[in-house]
C-alpha cells in the first residue's frame, strides 16, 4: 500500500503532458476533457499512484498536491 | 491525511507563462529556498522586462523590473542601500548574456553579495523567438535564423560561466530542468546562492538550462529531451566555482 497519494487541481492545467511522461508508474492520465482556460486536462489513477512526487516537481504550473496516507 | 508537497505560500496567483514552460518551475524553486530559509519577509526580487517578468505579480514578495537587460545593476543598487535584504535577479539568458552582460559582468567583478538566477532557454522568448548569440545552438531555427544559426555568419554560442568562473565571485553553478532529479539539484544550487547572500560571502550565480517550447516549435516533452541530449553538451550542468569561504 503506498504511503502517499497525489491530487490534482486540473483547473490550473496547461496541457504540458510532462506529468503523464515522467510519472514512472503512468498513472497520470490524458484526457481530452477541456478546464475553464480552454486546455486539455488528465486524471490520476489513484490505484497506480504511489505518491513519488516526480509530478509535483516536474508540473510548471502547480497542479498537484502530494498527500500522506497516515 | 497530511500535505507533503504543495504549491509554496509565496506564489499567490496563477502563472502566466505558456504550457511547459520552465520559468513556473524555476519560480517554484525560488519561492521554496525562499520559505525554508525563512527569507520571504525580506526578499526583493529583481526581474527583467521579459517572460521572468511574470513573477512581480505572482510572487508575495517586494520586486522590481529595471530597464531591459540592467537587472544586476538594479539588484547592485538595492544591495547597497539595503545590506540585509535577500536580493536576488531572475532574468532571461537575452536579458543577462547578450544585452546585460556587462552589468552581469561588473557585478560579478565588483563581488556584490546577490544571487542571480540566469533562465538558459536558448532563445529570445517575450519578443517572439529570435536567436540568442550568447545560447542558441548552431543549426537550431528561429525567427532570426530561419536556416539554422550558422557560426560563419552568427559566430557561436558561448559559455559566460567560464569567463565569471575567473573573476572573485562566491558561487557560479549551472541546473539544469530536464527531470525531477536535475530540478531537485537546481534547487540546492539556488538555495546555496541564498545561504552565501544571507551570509555576506559574495555574488552568486545559478544559471538553469530551461525549456521554451512555444519557441523551440517542439512538445514540451521534446524540448526536455532536447536539453538532455543537445544544450547539456555545450552547456555542462556543474558547478563552476565555490569560495564560499573567502569573504
Amino acid at each position: 500500500m503506498a504511503k502517499a497519494k497525489a491530487t490534482a487541481d486540473t483547473s490550473l492545467c496547461k496541457e504540458c503532458r510532462l506529468c503523464v511522461s515522467y510519472c514512472p508508474k503512468n498513472a497520470i492520465e490524458p484526457l481530452e476533457e477541456l478546464n475553464a482556460k480552454g486546455y486539455k486536462i488528465i486524471r490520476i489513477n489513484e490505484e497506480l499512484c504511489i505518491g513519488c512526487g516526480r509530478c509535483y516537481k516536474i508540473c510548471p504550473d502547480y497542479v498537484f498536491t502530494i498527500h500522506t496516507l497516515e | 491525511m497530511a500535505v507533503r508537497m504543495t504549491k509554496p505560500q509565496m506564489i499567490n496567483q496563477q502563472v502566466g507563462w505558456c504550457g511547459g514552460c520552465g520559468h513556473g518551475i524555476i519560480q517554484r524553486l525560488i519561492a521554496e529556498s525562499c520559505e525554508e530559509l525563512g527569507l520571504v519577509e525580506k526578499t526583493v526580487q529583481v526581474l527583467d522586462i521579459a517572460c521572468a517578468y511574470w513573477s512581480i505579480d505572482t510572487l508575495n514578495c517586494d520586486g522590481i523590473a529595471g530597464p531591459h537587460g540592467r537587472p544586476a545593476a538594479v539588484a547592485t543598487g538595492i544591495k547597497k542601500v539595503r545590506p540585509d535584504a535577500n536580493v536576488y535577479v531572475c532574468a532571461g539568458d537575452g536579458c543577462s548574456y547578450v544585452i546585460g552582460l556587462e552589468e552581469t559582468l561588473y557585478a560579478a567583478a565588483r563581488n556584490i553579495p546577490i544571487t542571480m538566477i540566469v533562465v538558459n532557454n536558448g532563445i529570445f522568448g517575450m519578443t517572439g523567438g529570435q536567436m540568442c548569440p550568447a545560447t542558441t545552438l548552431v543549426g537550431d531555427k528561429t525567427v532570426s535564423s530561419p536556416y539554422g544559426r550558422d557560426p560563419h555568419t552568427a559566430g557561436e554560442p558561448f559559455d559566460t560561466l567560464t569567463m565569471i568562473q575567473s573573476l572573485p565571485v562566491a558561487f557560479a553553478a549551472r541546473g539544469a530542468l530536464y527531470d525531477p532529479q536535475h530540478i531537485d539539484e537546481t534547487k540546492k544550487l539556488i538555495k546555496k546562492g541564498m545561504e552565501y547572500q544571507r551570509d555576506n560571502k559574495g555574488f552568486s550565480i545559478i544559471e538553469i538550462l530551461s525549456p521554451c517550447p512555444t519557441n523551440w516549435k517542439l512538445s514540451p516533452v521534446e524540448a526536455m529531451e532536447k536539453i538532455k541530449n543537445a544544450n547539456q553538451e555545450i552547456f555542462p550542468v556543474k558547478v563552476y566555482v565555490d569560495n564560499g569561504g573567502d569573504k
